[in-house]
């Protein structure tokens, strides 16, 4: 396929396209889940193509195709062409990209055991004896686990001269017990809601997952809740757990930073940013605790990855500096606005798609304080702990997200669990009444394996460093 | 497009070598092209070419599934011998039925030849019709159209052969200016039958009548509910209680409520993917035929949507849902119909004293309680203040909380046009539906636009 690429790469050359680059991608993925006794679902998927991308009459083009051959690469490369001079019958300006170092190089990402050589026997009996043990009580209705592990060969090439080839190993998995009395449902996760938690690492970060001892707390948890009262409908103190605070950032820091959302290009799905660009290095986005930054480079992370879908090397970069709003997600074409080199962040889902702004790992950074003291220094209020509904508005501004379970905390401790807690806010609202935010023993990288975004969707792994924080003046509730 | 007759026989010679008890192959392959656009230029325009063959294979209840997107005879048959080789670490699933026998299926009309030839200048042709137009009032304009032609083949290994090509194209426009935005979306097979002037026109009239938005206060409020917003809600609502394996799992809105009042008198909706007014399709994931299922008959919650699994283990037959393996979220209803009323948009803003109209959602989410189907949503593109039958002014958007089940008890007045609304399953379904006058729908936050 090298000798393809360079050849297609050569011809667009010939055809005096201004820019194009071409992504193969190859890859495996296993996923294995288990409900009550049995065993739902085991199945592997190969998948493999490749796209090109074209700028030509300063447009772009895009075209895809999963038949790897010669003849279908330079149809395929006609194909984007095509498109981009259809394109550019709309053009206000022609497109241009800001100036990039170019690669020539290899990546790996670190793992000790390859999940594809651990044997299915041992993944269905772990999350079986899972599901045993949530299943120890008639009123878990139903008792999940699931493992995904995702092993992806990538190439990258672009008429500029980059080549670059990477390899990406993912692992994740979780557990989940839904209780059901009457007419209350409850349910109860573990490391994480939304399928559990994710890293680039191979089995041996299931194995540090602990799903087994963790199973017992999950379920008497979830029963817990059956008969927990409903959270109260006030303004008060929350302690949000770290599980929650990667669905916080991933909303309300992440989604607003991309610049692609900022310069109105998703409007018509996800929609745009309050992050203007007049607020950049101007508006106080958070209390002087808040530090954001979207780092890359960071081994483990979901969100990490040797070089982006342009050929970008990994970078870590701040987005909001002692509450100061500072830095946006950028890419090649939207950094040139700012008259910027891109910061690294654009990834297509698949060969089959174009790249976009994506987040990487989206992180908040440490702060000074213990969490046990957190708590102790805190007189009333309310611990928040993992993700069960999300909403929030096209700007990225009110937002309202409900957690799977509560906890009151009167004087200094902690006291009795609540059901149905949501919390609403409006972002930089929110973010400025954040008063503390817990220390790195207490930071872990969280990785969210289904970030939507685009026209065709595109679920993206990203990841999110994040301690427990508390913000005072938080609504709890919407009175039903 | 590959064809009916190479898709059949490729398939058929693979399974042909299964050495499992029972077999079974999906094929999805297509051609899809996508012009995005925003701020009055295509920004993105991409094409895709691409087929998927999923094989589960069955040794006695023991289901592997393997997948594949080669369609050369080695890769297929590697992939079969994969989904063997998985199905041998498998436990019994003791709810499997065997892979469903042959079916007799409707022949519909889903592929349009204006549909499948249309090109991506074509499409930018239109594109930049909507944006000129929409210049013209110092506007912009973004949004997506796509055209596809696909085909969906189901085979397996106890005598069932269903193939069926189909077409599909979709539009969404949202009109802005500095403070205010307006919308519109259809999906047709036929390109043909989309008016898109008459889309630009909705969007553009939408944007301009919410200029100079003004705040109001949370609270219950009688709002009247165009057809892409009730399409959002029922979006929801499908995924989280109109399929069996919710109900069965005791999650479901419906869960001890079959047969008994849930929504109010005015209030029928049912699922029928062979209606050709909405986006037909003739069977489901596993080669069943869709049939017609009344899920709420005058309020009352009547039937469920199954899937061969799900049937099985109620002991009825499938009514033709099931998706794609390796879903595990069982039988969703992708075909949507709400029974028309005898209003209209007009008579209902006419009718109404105070209230609000809302042209669409966003962002919903129906985790919150799903036993009482309560949902929250943010509104966009298009949120109206309607006073003394008069549509008054454009309002900032707001947040709404509420019990579908209580919402669609209090509608008061639903319009005989119904429209299509565009939901996320994109092109095998749809959701076909009037607009309605709600009573005391509840907004309980607002946001700064």
């Amino acid at each position: 396929m090298k000798e393809f690429i360079k050849e297609t790469l050569d011809y667009l050359k010939r055809k005096k396209v201004d820019y194009a680059d071409i992504r193969q991608i190859h890859r495996l993925t296993e996923n294995i889940q288990v409900k009550n006794e049995n065993v739902e679902s085991i199945a592997c998927d190969e998948d493999q193509g490749f796209g090109i991308r074209i700028i030509a009459n300063g447009a772009w083009g895009f075209a895809s195709s999963s038949i790897l051959s010669e003849a279908e690469m330079k149809r395929v490369a006609n194909k984007a062409l095509e498109i981009a001079k259809a394109s550019s019958i709309t053009k206000k300006e022609p497109v241009r990209l800001s100036p990039a170092q170019i690669f020539e190089d290899k990546y790996t990402s670190k793992y000790q055991i390859d999940p594809f050589s651990v044997p299915l026997e041992k993944i269905i009996e772990l999350l079986l004896k899972c599901t045993e043990i949530l299943r120890k009580d008639d009123k878990i209705k139903v008792a999940e686990g699931s493992m995904d592990f995702y092993k992806t060969e990538k190439t990258f090439a672009s008429t500029e001269g980059a080549f670059i080839q990477q390899f990406i190993l993912e692992s994740g998995a979780g557990i989940m017990a839904t209780a059901v009395d009457g007419n209350e449902v409850q349910r109860r996760s573990y490391p994480s809601s939304h399928g559990g938690d994710f890293a680039t690492q191979g089995y041996e970060f299931i194995q540090e997952l602990k799903l087994l001892e963790n199973s017992e707390r999950v379920r008497e948890e979830a029963l817990e809740l059956l008969s927990a009262p409903s959270c109260p409908d006030k303004v008060t103190s929350v302690i949000i757990t770290g599980s929650q605070m990667t669905l916080q950032v991933h909303e309300s820091c992440g989604h607003p930073s991309e610049l692609d959302r900022v310069l109105g290009t998703e409007i018509s799905l996800a929609g745009g940013s309050f992050l203007t660009l007049d607020k950049l290095s101007r508006l106080k986005y958070g209390s002087d605790k808040v530090n954001l930054t979207a780092d890359a480079t960071l081994e483990g992370g979901l969100g990490s990855f040797g070089y982006d879908d342009e050929g970008i090397k990994a970078q870590r970069v701040e987005l909001v500096k002692n509450g100061i709003f500072v830095g946006y997600l950028t890419s090649r074409e939207t950094a040139k606005v700012l008259s910027q080199k891109s910061n690294g962040t654009m990834r297509a889902e698949g060969w089959n798609r174009i790249p976009l702004i994506r987040m990487t790992n989206i992180n908040l950074e440490p702060g000074d304080c213990d969490f046990e003291e957190l708590i102790a220094d805190t007189k009333e209020g309310l611990l928040l702990d993992m993700n069960k509904s999300w909403s929030i508005d096209d700007k990225r501004l009110n937002f309202q997200f409900g957690v799977e379970a509560a906890w009151e905390i009167k004087d200094g401790k902690k006291g009795r669990m609540y059901k149905n807690a949501v919390y609403t806010g409006i972002t930089p609202e929110f973010w400025n009444n954040c008063d503390a935010v817990c220390n790195r023993n207490h930071w872990h990288i969280w990785g969210l394996p289904n970030c939507g975004k685009g026209e065709p969707m595109q679920t993206m792994h990203v990841a999110h460093g994040v301690a427990p924080a508390r913000f005072r003046n938080v609504k709890v509730g919407v009175s039903r | 497009m590959i064809g009916k007759e190479k898709i059949l026989e490729t398939l058929n010679s693979v399974l042909k070598k299964s050495e499992a008890d029972q077999s079974e192959a999906l094929l999805i392959s297509g051609e899809n092209g996508l012009t995005r656009y925003a701020n009055s230029y295509i920004h993105q325009n991409v094409s895709e070419h691409n087929s998927k063959v999923v094989f589960r294979v069955a040794l006695g209840k023991k289901i592997g599934i393997c997948s594949t997107n080669s369609l050369k005879k080695e890769d297929l048959l590697k992939t079969l011998s994969s989904a063997k080789e998985i199905a041998s670490h498998q436990r019994e699933n003791p709810d499997f039925p065997g892979f469903p026998s042959k079916q007799k299926l409707v022949k519909l009309k889903t592929t349009f030849k204006k549909t499948a030839d249309f090109s991506p200048k074509q499409r930018a042709e239109i594109v930049k019709k909507i944006c000129d137009k929409t210049s013209t009032h110092n506007l912009t304009a973004a949004g997506s159209f796509s055209t596809s032609q696909s085909e969906i083949a189901v085979l397996n290994t106890n005598g069932l052969s269903a193939y069926q090509p189909f077409t599909s194209a979709s539009i969404n426009l949202v009109v802005m200016s500095d403070d205010s935005s307006g919308y519109a979306e259809t999906m047709s097979r036929d390109v043909t039958q989309i008016d898109f002037n008459e889309l630009a026109e909705t969007a553009i009239r939408k944007c301009l009548d919410s200029k100079n938005p003004k705040e109001i206060e949370p609270g219950g409020y009688d709002v009247i509910l165009e057809p892409a917003a009730v399409g959002n809600l029922l979006e929801w609502l499908s995924i989280i209680g109109l399929g069996a394996k919710q109900y069965q799992e005791g999650t479901s809105f419906l869960c001890g409520r079959m047969g008994k009042k849930v929504m109010g008198d005015n209030f029928t909706l049912l699922d029928d993917g062979i209606d050709e007014s909405g986006i037909p399709f003739p069977f489901d994931f596993e080669g069943v035929s869709k049939k017609r299922v009344v899920l709420v008959e005058k309020g009352v919650a009547k039937n469920l949507v199954y899937d061969s699994q799900t049937a099985y283990k109620d002991k009825v037959k499938s009514t033709g849902h099931s998706l794609p393996p390796p879903s595990t979220e069982g039988p969703i209803p992708l075909n949507l119909f709400v029974k028309a009323g005898d209003s209209s948009l007009k008579k209902m803003i006419e009718f109404l004293e105070k209230g609000l109209l809302v042209t669409r959602f966003h962002y919903i989410n129906g985790y919150l309680d799903t036993k009482n189907a309560l949902m929250t949503g943010m509104t966009r593109d298009g949120t109206f203040w309607i006073e003394n039958g008069k549509i008054k002014h454009g309002v900032k958007n707001l947040r709404f909380t509420e019990s579908m089940l209580k919402a669609f008890s209090n509608i008061s007045q639903i319009s005989r046009k119904r429209n299509i609304a565009v939901p996320w399953w994109g092109d095998i379904g749809a959701i076909v539906t009037p607009a309605m006058l709600i009573k005391d729908f509840k907004f309980t936050g607002k946001t700064e636009f």
